[in-house]
Protein backbone atom coordinates (compact mmCIF):
# COMPACT_ATOMS: atom_id res chain seq x y z
CA UNK A 1 0.00 0.00 0.00
CA UNK A 2 1.25 3.24 -0.80
CA UNK A 3 1.80 5.93 2.01
CA UNK A 4 0.17 8.49 0.17
CA UNK A 5 -2.85 8.51 -2.15
CA UNK A 6 -4.41 11.63 -3.94
CA UNK A 7 -6.85 11.39 -6.92
CA UNK A 8 -8.27 14.22 -8.54
CA UNK A 9 -8.26 16.50 -5.70
CA UNK A 10 -9.61 19.69 -5.79
CA UNK A 11 -10.00 23.10 -3.77
CA UNK A 12 -11.64 25.85 -4.47
CA UNK A 13 -11.36 29.32 -2.46
CA UNK A 14 -14.68 31.44 -4.29
CA UNK A 15 -13.55 31.38 -7.63
CA UNK A 16 -10.02 30.58 -7.30
CA UNK A 17 -9.41 27.04 -7.60
CA UNK A 18 -6.05 26.45 -5.47
CA UNK A 19 -5.93 22.97 -6.66
CA UNK A 20 -7.31 21.48 -10.03
CA UNK A 21 -7.18 18.08 -10.23
CA UNK A 22 -4.03 16.76 -8.23
CA UNK A 23 -3.02 13.31 -9.03
CA UNK A 24 0.08 11.58 -7.24
CA UNK A 25 1.16 8.58 -5.11
CA UNK A 26 3.95 8.41 -2.64
CA UNK A 27 5.26 4.91 -1.77
CA UNK A 28 6.02 4.01 1.73
CA UNK A 29 9.81 5.13 2.68
CA UNK A 30 10.36 7.45 -0.24
CA UNK A 31 11.02 11.07 -0.20
CA UNK A 32 8.75 13.01 -2.61
CA UNK A 33 9.16 16.57 -3.31
CA UNK A 34 6.63 19.33 -4.82
CA UNK A 35 8.10 21.64 -6.52
CA UNK A 36 6.34 24.74 -8.32
CA UNK A 37 6.11 28.59 -8.15
CA UNK A 38 4.11 30.36 -5.36
CA UNK A 39 0.73 30.21 -5.81
CA UNK A 40 1.13 26.80 -7.65
CA UNK A 41 -0.97 25.05 -4.86
CA UNK A 42 1.56 23.27 -2.89
CA UNK A 43 0.62 24.33 0.49
CA UNK A 44 -2.80 23.62 -0.14
CA UNK A 45 -1.86 20.05 -1.35
CA UNK A 46 0.10 19.43 1.66
CA UNK A 47 -2.88 20.94 4.20
CA UNK A 48 -4.87 18.48 2.51
CA UNK A 49 -3.11 16.05 3.38
CA UNK A 50 -2.82 16.34 6.60
CA UNK A 51 -6.15 17.27 7.55
CA UNK A 52 -5.95 21.09 7.85
CA UNK A 53 -8.63 21.54 5.12
CA UNK A 54 -11.35 20.66 3.81
CA UNK A 55 -11.13 20.25 0.04
CA UNK A 56 -13.52 21.00 -2.73
CA UNK A 57 -13.30 17.39 -4.06
CA UNK A 58 -11.78 14.35 -4.92
CA UNK A 59 -10.07 11.90 -2.92
CA UNK A 60 -6.87 11.80 -0.35
CA UNK A 61 -5.36 9.10 1.32
CA UNK A 62 -2.43 8.56 3.68
CA UNK A 63 -1.62 5.07 4.98
CA UNK A 64 -5.22 4.18 3.54
CA UNK A 65 -6.68 7.11 6.14
CA UNK A 66 -8.74 9.70 4.98
CA UNK A 67 -7.10 13.21 6.39
CA UNK A 68 -10.54 14.31 7.53
CA UNK A 69 -12.77 11.38 8.50
CA UNK A 70 -10.10 9.48 10.23
CA UNK A 71 -8.16 12.53 11.77
CA UNK A 72 -7.90 11.30 15.31
CA UNK A 73 -6.11 8.10 14.30
CA UNK A 74 -3.99 10.18 11.17
CA UNK A 75 -2.73 12.41 13.52
CA UNK A 76 -0.84 10.01 15.89
CA UNK A 77 1.47 8.85 12.99
CA UNK A 78 1.80 11.90 11.01
CA UNK A 79 4.49 15.05 11.85
CA UNK A 80 4.28 18.29 9.85
CA UNK A 81 6.37 21.50 9.58
CA UNK A 82 4.05 24.11 8.35
CA UNK A 83 5.54 27.04 6.63
CA UNK A 84 5.68 29.63 8.82
CA UNK A 85 6.93 29.36 11.80
CA UNK A 86 4.47 28.26 14.22
CA UNK A 87 5.50 28.33 17.39
CA UNK A 88 5.23 29.70 20.99
CA UNK A 89 7.68 32.48 20.79
CA UNK A 90 7.48 33.55 24.32
CA UNK A 91 8.69 30.18 25.26
CA UNK A 92 12.08 28.18 24.75
CA UNK A 93 13.14 25.71 21.79
CA UNK A 94 13.39 22.97 24.02
CA UNK A 95 9.42 24.16 25.58
CA UNK A 96 8.00 23.97 22.27
CA UNK A 97 9.51 20.78 21.19
CA UNK A 98 8.64 19.53 24.17
CA UNK A 99 4.84 20.64 24.22
CA UNK A 100 3.89 19.03 20.90
CA UNK A 101 5.99 15.65 21.72
CA UNK A 102 3.72 15.45 25.02
CA UNK A 103 0.95 15.80 22.67
CA UNK A 104 2.00 12.52 21.35
CA UNK A 105 2.56 10.70 24.56
CA UNK A 106 6.23 10.27 22.98
CA UNK A 107 8.35 7.60 25.49
CA UNK A 108 11.47 8.97 26.60
CA UNK A 109 10.25 12.65 25.58
CA UNK A 110 13.35 14.37 27.48
CA UNK A 111 15.78 12.02 25.80
CA UNK A 112 14.18 12.89 22.75
CA UNK A 113 14.33 16.67 22.88
CA UNK A 114 17.68 16.40 23.99
CA UNK A 115 18.30 14.41 20.71
CA UNK A 116 16.56 17.56 18.73
CA UNK A 117 17.71 19.99 20.33
CA UNK A 118 21.84 18.63 19.51
CA UNK A 119 20.70 17.74 15.71
CA UNK A 120 19.20 20.96 15.28
CA UNK A 121 22.64 22.71 16.70
CA UNK A 122 20.61 24.27 19.22
CA UNK A 123 21.90 22.81 22.71
CA UNK A 124 23.51 26.34 23.86
CA UNK A 125 20.22 28.09 22.97
CA UNK A 126 17.63 25.33 23.90
CA UNK A 127 16.33 27.05 26.95
CA UNK A 128 16.23 30.64 25.48
CA UNK A 129 12.68 32.55 24.30
CA UNK A 130 11.88 31.62 20.68
CA UNK A 131 11.24 35.31 20.15
CA UNK A 132 15.12 35.78 20.23
CA UNK A 133 16.13 33.40 17.33
CA UNK A 134 16.85 34.17 13.53
CA UNK A 135 14.55 32.85 11.02
CA UNK A 136 16.78 29.76 10.31
CA UNK A 137 16.86 28.72 13.73
CA UNK A 138 13.05 28.91 14.56
CA UNK A 139 13.04 26.65 11.11
CA UNK A 140 15.33 24.37 13.11
CA UNK A 141 12.82 24.33 16.08
CA UNK A 142 9.90 23.94 13.86
CA UNK A 143 11.18 20.64 12.17
CA UNK A 144 12.23 19.50 15.85
CA UNK A 145 8.78 19.74 16.19
CA UNK A 146 7.57 17.94 13.25
CA UNK A 147 10.02 14.70 14.08
CA UNK A 148 9.73 14.56 17.88
CA UNK A 149 7.40 11.74 17.83
CA UNK A 150 9.40 9.85 15.31
CA UNK A 151 6.05 10.00 12.79
CA UNK A 152 5.54 7.46 9.85
CA UNK A 153 5.06 10.09 6.97
CA UNK A 154 6.18 13.86 7.19
CA UNK A 155 5.12 16.57 5.75
CA UNK A 156 7.55 19.49 5.21
CA UNK A 157 6.62 22.43 3.41
CA UNK A 158 9.72 24.70 2.68
CA UNK A 159 11.84 22.58 6.01
CA UNK A 160 15.02 24.31 4.66
CA UNK A 161 14.03 27.97 3.65
CA UNK A 162 16.55 30.97 5.61
CA UNK A 163 18.90 27.83 6.91
CA UNK A 164 22.48 27.30 5.82
CA UNK A 165 24.10 24.86 3.52
CA UNK A 166 25.87 23.41 5.96
CA UNK A 167 22.67 22.76 8.07
CA UNK A 168 20.29 22.08 5.13
CA UNK A 169 23.13 19.65 4.37
CA UNK A 170 22.68 17.77 7.77
CA UNK A 171 19.06 17.92 7.34
CA UNK A 172 18.68 16.39 4.29
CA UNK A 173 21.10 13.48 5.83
CA UNK A 174 18.67 13.24 8.19
CA UNK A 175 15.51 12.72 5.78
CA UNK A 176 17.58 10.46 3.72
CA UNK A 177 18.00 8.14 7.27
CA UNK A 178 14.34 8.52 8.13
CA UNK A 179 13.35 7.21 4.61
CA UNK A 180 15.78 4.30 5.62
CA UNK A 181 14.19 3.51 8.38
CA UNK A 182 10.92 3.45 6.48
CA UNK A 183 9.35 6.26 7.15
CA UNK A 184 7.95 8.49 3.81
CA UNK A 185 8.60 12.02 3.33
CA UNK A 186 6.52 14.51 1.63
CA UNK A 187 8.66 17.87 1.13
CA UNK A 188 7.43 20.89 -0.74
CA UNK A 189 10.60 23.22 -1.81
CA UNK A 190 11.70 26.05 -4.13
CA UNK A 191 15.35 24.83 -4.42
CA UNK A 192 15.92 22.84 -6.95
CA UNK A 193 19.29 21.32 -5.97
CA UNK A 194 17.03 19.94 -2.33
CA UNK A 195 14.69 18.92 -5.68
CA UNK A 196 17.35 16.29 -7.16
CA UNK A 197 18.14 14.85 -3.56
CA UNK A 198 14.07 13.73 -3.60
CA UNK A 199 13.40 10.04 -5.00
CA UNK A 200 10.75 11.65 -7.06
CA UNK A 201 9.14 14.86 -7.59
CA UNK A 202 6.50 16.23 -9.06
CA UNK A 203 5.98 19.78 -10.89
CA UNK A 204 2.80 21.96 -9.38
CA UNK A 205 1.82 24.89 -11.70
CA UNK A 206 -1.89 26.87 -11.03
CA UNK A 207 -3.25 23.89 -8.66
CA UNK A 208 -2.35 21.25 -11.17
CA UNK A 209 0.10 18.76 -11.43
CA UNK A 210 2.21 18.89 -14.93
CA UNK A 211 4.32 16.10 -14.30
CA UNK A 212 5.92 13.38 -12.39
CA UNK A 213 9.47 11.98 -12.75
CA UNK A 214 12.46 11.12 -10.56
CA UNK A 215 14.68 14.18 -11.07
CA UNK A 216 16.83 12.65 -13.84
CA UNK A 217 13.76 11.48 -15.73
CA UNK A 218 12.34 14.94 -15.56
CA UNK A 219 16.38 16.57 -16.15
CA UNK A 220 16.23 13.79 -19.60
CA UNK A 221 13.18 16.18 -21.00
CA UNK A 222 15.74 18.89 -21.19
CA UNK A 223 17.58 19.64 -23.88
CA UNK A 224 21.14 19.80 -24.85
CA UNK A 225 23.14 22.54 -26.60
CA UNK A 226 26.35 20.65 -28.25
CA UNK A 227 28.78 22.97 -29.71
CA UNK A 228 31.42 22.28 -32.44
CA UNK A 229 34.20 24.92 -32.61
CA UNK A 230 36.14 24.67 -36.21
CA UNK A 231 39.94 26.35 -36.19
CA UNK A 232 40.06 26.75 -39.89
CA UNK A 233 36.83 28.70 -40.14
CA UNK A 234 36.90 30.30 -36.32
CA UNK A 235 33.17 29.81 -36.14
CA UNK A 236 30.97 27.98 -33.46
CA UNK A 237 28.04 25.81 -34.25
CA UNK A 238 25.38 25.56 -31.68
CA UNK A 239 22.90 22.50 -32.14
CA UNK A 240 20.07 21.65 -29.96
CA UNK A 241 18.33 18.47 -28.99
CA UNK A 242 17.81 15.36 -27.08
CA UNK A 243 20.79 13.70 -25.85
CA UNK A 244 20.06 10.66 -28.22
CA UNK A 245 19.49 13.39 -31.10
CA UNK A 246 23.08 14.31 -31.00
CA UNK A 247 24.81 11.40 -32.34
CA UNK A 248 23.13 12.54 -35.48
CA UNK A 249 24.18 16.22 -34.73
CA UNK A 250 27.54 15.22 -34.84
CA UNK A 251 27.72 12.31 -37.92
CA UNK A 252 28.12 14.66 -40.66
CA UNK A 253 31.30 16.35 -38.89
CA UNK A 254 33.13 12.84 -38.15
CA UNK A 255 36.65 13.44 -36.38
CA UNK A 256 37.46 16.11 -39.21
CA UNK A 257 41.05 17.45 -37.39
CA UNK A 258 39.48 20.91 -37.64
CA UNK A 259 37.01 20.67 -34.52
CA UNK A 260 38.90 21.59 -32.00
CA UNK A 261 36.35 21.36 -29.12
CA UNK A 262 33.35 20.45 -28.87
CA UNK A 263 30.99 21.49 -25.69
CA UNK A 264 28.18 19.99 -23.92
CA UNK A 265 25.62 22.03 -22.15
CA UNK A 266 22.76 20.28 -20.68
CA UNK A 267 20.19 21.90 -19.16
CA UNK A 268 19.60 22.41 -15.55
CA UNK A 269 16.31 20.72 -13.13
CA UNK A 270 15.26 24.64 -12.96
CA UNK A 271 15.55 25.18 -16.55
CA UNK A 272 13.64 22.22 -17.42
CA UNK A 273 11.00 22.93 -15.26
CA UNK A 274 11.10 26.25 -15.94
CA UNK A 275 10.10 25.23 -19.79
CA UNK A 276 7.70 22.54 -18.43
CA UNK A 277 5.87 25.45 -16.92
CA UNK A 278 5.60 28.04 -19.77
CA UNK A 279 4.60 24.94 -22.03
CA UNK A 280 1.70 24.45 -19.41
CA UNK A 281 0.95 27.82 -19.89
CA UNK A 282 0.97 28.00 -23.45
CA UNK A 283 -0.81 24.26 -24.19
CA UNK B 1 -8.16 15.17 29.82
CA UNK B 2 -3.84 15.05 29.69
CA UNK B 3 -3.89 17.50 26.49
CA UNK B 4 -6.15 19.70 28.44
CA UNK B 5 -3.64 20.05 31.30
CA UNK B 6 -0.71 20.33 28.42
CA UNK B 7 -2.34 23.44 27.05
CA UNK B 8 -3.40 25.01 30.36
CA UNK B 9 0.09 24.50 31.57
CA UNK B 10 1.84 25.80 28.14
CA UNK B 11 -0.88 28.77 28.45
CA UNK B 12 -0.14 29.81 31.97
CA UNK B 13 3.71 29.48 30.87
CA UNK B 14 3.34 31.69 28.26
CA UNK B 15 1.54 34.31 30.62
CA UNK B 16 4.44 34.40 33.19
CA UNK B 17 6.96 34.82 30.37
CA UNK B 18 5.49 37.85 28.91
CA UNK B 19 5.95 40.94 30.99
CA UNK B 20 3.95 43.41 28.86
CA UNK B 21 1.16 40.75 29.39
CA UNK B 22 1.45 40.76 32.87
CA UNK B 23 1.57 44.30 33.56
CA UNK B 24 -1.18 44.68 31.31
CA UNK B 25 -3.52 42.04 32.78
CA UNK B 26 -2.36 42.58 36.60
CA UNK B 27 -0.97 46.08 37.07
CA UNK B 28 -3.17 48.39 34.54
CA UNK B 29 -6.17 47.07 36.57
CA UNK B 30 -4.88 48.39 39.94
CA UNK B 31 -3.81 51.72 38.02
CA UNK B 32 -6.97 52.07 36.43
CA UNK B 33 -8.31 52.01 39.81
CA UNK B 34 -6.34 54.23 41.82
CA UNK B 35 -7.16 56.81 39.11
CA UNK B 36 -10.99 56.42 40.38
CA UNK B 37 -10.30 57.22 43.37
CA UNK B 38 -8.43 60.63 42.73
CA UNK B 39 -11.24 61.69 40.32
CA UNK B 40 -14.23 60.29 42.89
CA UNK B 41 -12.17 62.65 45.79
CA UNK B 42 -12.92 65.87 43.62
CA UNK B 43 -16.70 65.03 44.13
CA UNK B 44 -18.68 65.97 46.32
CA UNK B 45 -18.96 64.02 49.55
CA UNK B 46 -22.77 62.85 48.74
CA UNK B 47 -21.47 61.20 46.37
CA UNK B 48 -22.58 57.27 46.79
CA UNK B 49 -19.06 55.89 45.74
CA UNK B 50 -19.94 52.20 47.35
CA UNK B 51 -22.33 52.17 44.23
CA UNK B 52 -19.83 52.85 41.88
CA UNK B 53 -16.61 51.31 42.83
CA UNK B 54 -16.96 47.36 43.24
CA UNK B 55 -19.13 47.91 39.54
CA UNK B 56 -16.13 50.00 37.79
CA UNK B 57 -13.50 47.12 39.42
CA UNK B 58 -15.54 44.34 38.26
CA UNK B 59 -16.03 46.38 34.79
CA UNK B 60 -11.98 46.49 34.30
CA UNK B 61 -11.95 43.03 35.37
CA UNK B 62 -14.65 42.08 32.48
CA UNK B 63 -12.71 43.77 29.99
CA UNK B 64 -9.00 42.71 30.12
CA UNK B 65 -9.57 38.95 30.61
CA UNK B 66 -11.95 39.18 27.79
CA UNK B 67 -9.67 41.46 25.52
CA UNK B 68 -6.36 39.42 26.28
CA UNK B 69 -8.39 36.02 25.62
CA UNK B 70 -9.42 36.34 22.85
CA UNK B 71 -6.16 38.21 21.77
CA UNK B 72 -3.98 35.31 22.57
CA UNK B 73 -6.16 32.54 21.13
CA UNK B 74 -6.68 34.76 18.01
CA UNK B 75 -2.17 34.88 17.97
CA UNK B 76 -2.59 31.22 17.87
CA UNK B 77 -4.46 31.49 14.28
CA UNK B 78 -1.97 34.14 13.06
CA UNK B 79 0.99 32.06 14.03
CA UNK B 80 -0.14 29.06 12.68
CA UNK B 81 0.08 27.21 16.11
CA UNK B 82 -3.94 26.81 16.20
CA UNK B 83 -3.38 24.85 13.05
CA UNK B 84 -0.39 22.81 14.42
CA UNK B 85 -2.23 21.75 17.62
CA UNK B 86 -5.21 20.45 15.48
CA UNK B 87 -2.66 18.56 13.48
CA UNK B 88 -0.53 17.29 16.35
CA UNK B 89 -4.28 15.76 17.35
CA UNK B 90 -5.20 18.59 20.00
CA UNK B 91 -9.15 18.63 19.96
CA UNK B 92 -11.05 21.89 20.15
CA UNK B 93 -12.76 21.11 23.53
CA UNK B 94 -9.46 20.08 24.49
CA UNK B 95 -7.80 23.57 23.58
CA UNK B 96 -10.60 25.51 25.01
CA UNK B 97 -10.35 23.70 28.32
CA UNK B 98 -6.86 24.21 28.55
CA UNK B 99 -7.84 27.82 27.71
CA UNK B 100 -10.72 28.55 30.33
CA UNK B 101 -8.19 26.53 32.92
CA UNK B 102 -4.74 28.28 32.36
CA UNK B 103 -6.98 31.63 32.53
CA UNK B 104 -8.66 30.76 35.06
CA UNK B 105 -5.41 31.72 37.76
CA UNK B 106 -5.25 34.74 35.84
CA UNK B 107 -9.04 36.06 36.31
CA UNK B 108 -8.74 34.69 39.62
CA UNK B 109 -6.20 37.21 40.40
CA UNK B 110 -7.14 39.72 38.83
CA UNK B 111 -10.88 39.44 40.64
CA UNK B 112 -8.68 39.62 43.81
CA UNK B 113 -6.53 42.08 43.30
CA UNK B 114 -9.30 44.66 41.99
CA UNK B 115 -11.19 43.96 44.78
CA UNK B 116 -9.09 43.87 47.27
CA UNK B 117 -7.97 47.58 46.15
CA UNK B 118 -10.94 48.93 45.17
CA UNK B 119 -12.19 48.38 48.66
CA UNK B 120 -9.33 49.25 50.64
CA UNK B 121 -8.82 52.37 48.73
CA UNK B 122 -12.27 53.40 49.29
CA UNK B 123 -12.81 52.69 52.73
CA UNK B 124 -15.50 50.15 52.27
CA UNK B 125 -16.78 48.31 55.06
CA UNK B 126 -18.19 45.07 54.49
CA UNK B 127 -18.70 41.95 56.64
CA UNK B 128 -17.13 39.05 55.37
CA UNK B 129 -19.97 37.24 53.62
CA UNK B 130 -20.59 40.07 51.45
CA UNK B 131 -16.93 40.48 50.58
CA UNK B 132 -17.17 36.49 49.82
CA UNK B 133 -20.15 37.03 47.70
CA UNK B 134 -18.18 39.94 46.17
CA UNK B 135 -15.44 37.69 45.25
CA UNK B 136 -17.51 35.09 44.12
CA UNK B 137 -19.37 37.80 41.60
CA UNK B 138 -16.62 39.69 40.26
CA UNK B 139 -14.85 35.30 39.55
CA UNK B 140 -17.33 34.43 37.64
CA UNK B 141 -17.59 37.46 35.34
CA UNK B 142 -14.04 36.67 34.94
CA UNK B 143 -14.68 33.63 33.94
CA UNK B 144 -17.76 34.89 31.67
CA UNK B 145 -15.45 37.97 30.34
CA UNK B 146 -12.72 34.44 29.41
CA UNK B 147 -15.51 32.42 27.66
CA UNK B 148 -16.55 35.83 25.82
CA UNK B 149 -12.89 36.47 24.58
CA UNK B 150 -12.46 32.20 23.44
CA UNK B 151 -16.07 32.60 21.46
CA UNK B 152 -15.29 36.43 19.80
CA UNK B 153 -12.03 34.92 18.85
CA UNK B 154 -13.36 32.60 16.72
CA UNK B 155 -14.59 35.17 14.46
CA UNK B 156 -11.28 36.74 14.19
CA UNK B 157 -8.73 36.06 11.80
CA UNK B 158 -5.91 38.58 13.12
CA UNK B 159 -5.65 40.26 16.25
CA UNK B 160 -7.31 43.84 14.57
CA UNK B 161 -10.35 41.97 13.73
CA UNK B 162 -10.76 41.49 17.89
CA UNK B 163 -11.28 45.25 18.37
CA UNK B 164 -14.35 46.30 16.65
CA UNK B 165 -16.10 44.05 19.55
CA UNK B 166 -14.73 45.97 22.44
CA UNK B 167 -17.64 48.71 21.05
CA UNK B 168 -20.35 46.56 20.06
CA UNK B 169 -19.92 44.68 22.96
CA UNK B 170 -17.68 46.11 26.12
CA UNK B 171 -18.87 49.43 25.88
CA UNK B 172 -22.40 49.11 25.45
CA UNK B 173 -22.20 47.44 28.45
CA UNK B 174 -21.25 50.01 31.06
CA UNK B 175 -24.22 51.87 29.42
CA UNK B 176 -27.02 49.10 29.41
CA UNK B 177 -25.98 47.14 32.17
CA UNK B 178 -26.75 49.59 34.94
CA UNK B 179 -23.32 50.45 35.62
CA UNK B 180 -23.90 54.40 35.70
CA UNK B 181 -27.74 54.76 35.74
CA UNK B 182 -30.26 52.14 36.80
CA UNK B 183 -31.81 49.86 33.48
CA UNK B 184 -35.05 50.93 34.90
CA UNK B 185 -34.86 54.61 33.79
CA UNK B 186 -33.41 53.47 30.31
CA UNK B 187 -36.16 53.01 27.69
CA UNK B 188 -37.49 49.96 27.14
CA UNK B 189 -35.40 48.32 24.34
CA UNK B 190 -32.52 49.44 26.09
CA UNK B 191 -33.27 47.45 29.34
CA UNK B 192 -34.26 44.37 27.78
CA UNK B 193 -30.97 44.70 25.64
CA UNK B 194 -28.54 45.31 28.86
CA UNK B 195 -29.89 42.20 30.01
CA UNK B 196 -27.99 40.27 26.92
CA UNK B 197 -24.53 41.58 28.81
CA UNK B 198 -22.77 39.63 31.63
CA UNK B 199 -22.22 42.60 33.59
CA UNK B 200 -25.49 43.49 33.53
CA UNK B 201 -26.33 40.10 35.75
CA UNK B 202 -22.80 40.77 37.92
CA UNK B 203 -23.71 44.32 38.65
CA UNK B 204 -27.30 43.56 39.68
CA UNK B 205 -25.41 40.94 42.60
CA UNK B 206 -23.25 43.47 43.44
CA UNK B 207 -25.21 46.09 44.14
CA UNK B 208 -27.82 43.97 46.02
CA UNK B 209 -25.10 42.66 48.23
CA UNK B 210 -23.57 45.87 48.70
CA UNK B 211 -27.11 46.83 50.59
CA UNK B 212 -26.97 45.78 53.90
CA UNK B 213 -29.23 42.86 54.24
CA UNK B 214 -28.85 40.73 51.94
CA UNK B 215 -29.66 36.82 51.58
CA UNK B 216 -28.40 34.75 49.10
CA UNK B 217 -32.09 33.71 47.75
CA UNK B 218 -31.99 37.26 46.14
CA UNK B 219 -28.62 36.94 44.00
CA UNK B 220 -29.01 33.46 43.39
CA UNK B 221 -31.30 33.60 39.95
CA UNK B 222 -28.50 36.49 39.22
CA UNK B 223 -25.33 34.14 39.69
CA UNK B 224 -27.64 31.60 38.24
CA UNK B 225 -27.68 33.63 34.85
CA UNK B 226 -23.75 34.03 34.94
CA UNK B 227 -22.70 31.04 35.45
CA UNK B 228 -24.96 30.25 32.95
CA UNK B 229 -23.56 32.92 30.14
CA UNK B 230 -20.10 31.23 30.86
CA UNK B 231 -21.08 27.65 29.70
CA UNK B 232 -23.77 28.63 26.99
CA UNK B 233 -20.48 30.91 25.40
CA UNK B 234 -18.43 27.50 26.15
CA UNK B 235 -20.55 25.38 23.88
CA UNK B 236 -20.93 28.10 21.45
CA UNK B 237 -17.32 28.12 21.10
CA UNK B 238 -16.30 24.97 20.73
CA UNK B 239 -18.93 24.67 18.15
CA UNK B 240 -17.18 27.80 16.46
CA UNK B 241 -14.00 27.10 16.79
CA UNK B 242 -12.92 26.41 12.94
CA UNK B 243 -10.26 22.79 12.97
CA UNK B 244 -10.24 23.01 9.29
CA UNK B 245 -10.14 25.62 6.59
Amino acid sequence: MNSIEVSGLTKRYGRVEALEGADLSVGRGEIFGLVGPNGAGKTTLIKGLVGALRPSGGTARVMGLNPLRDRAVLRQRIGYMPQSAALYEDLSARDNVRFFGAAHRTPDLKKKVDELMHFSDLSGRADDPVHTFSGGMKRRVSLACALVHRPEVIFLDEPTAAVDPQLRSRFWKTFRELAGDGATLFISTHLMDEAMLCDRIAILRKGRIIATDTPQGVLEQGRTRLTVVHDDTDTKETIGGHPEDLAAALRPYGLQPGVTAIGVETDSLEAVVLSLIEKAEVG
Amino acid sequence: MRRTVLVAGRVVRQLLRNPRFLVLSVAAPLVIVYLLKIFFDTLPETFDVARYAVPVAAFLVHFLAFLLCAISLVQERTMGTMERMFVNGFRRTEIIAGYVLGFLGLATFQAVAGLAEAIWLFELDYDEETLGMLFVVVWLLAIASVMLGIFISTFARHEGQVFPFVPLIILPSVFLSGLLVEVDELPAWADWLGHAFPLFWANDVIQDVIESGWSFEDVQGSLAVLAAYSVVLLLLASLTLREVE
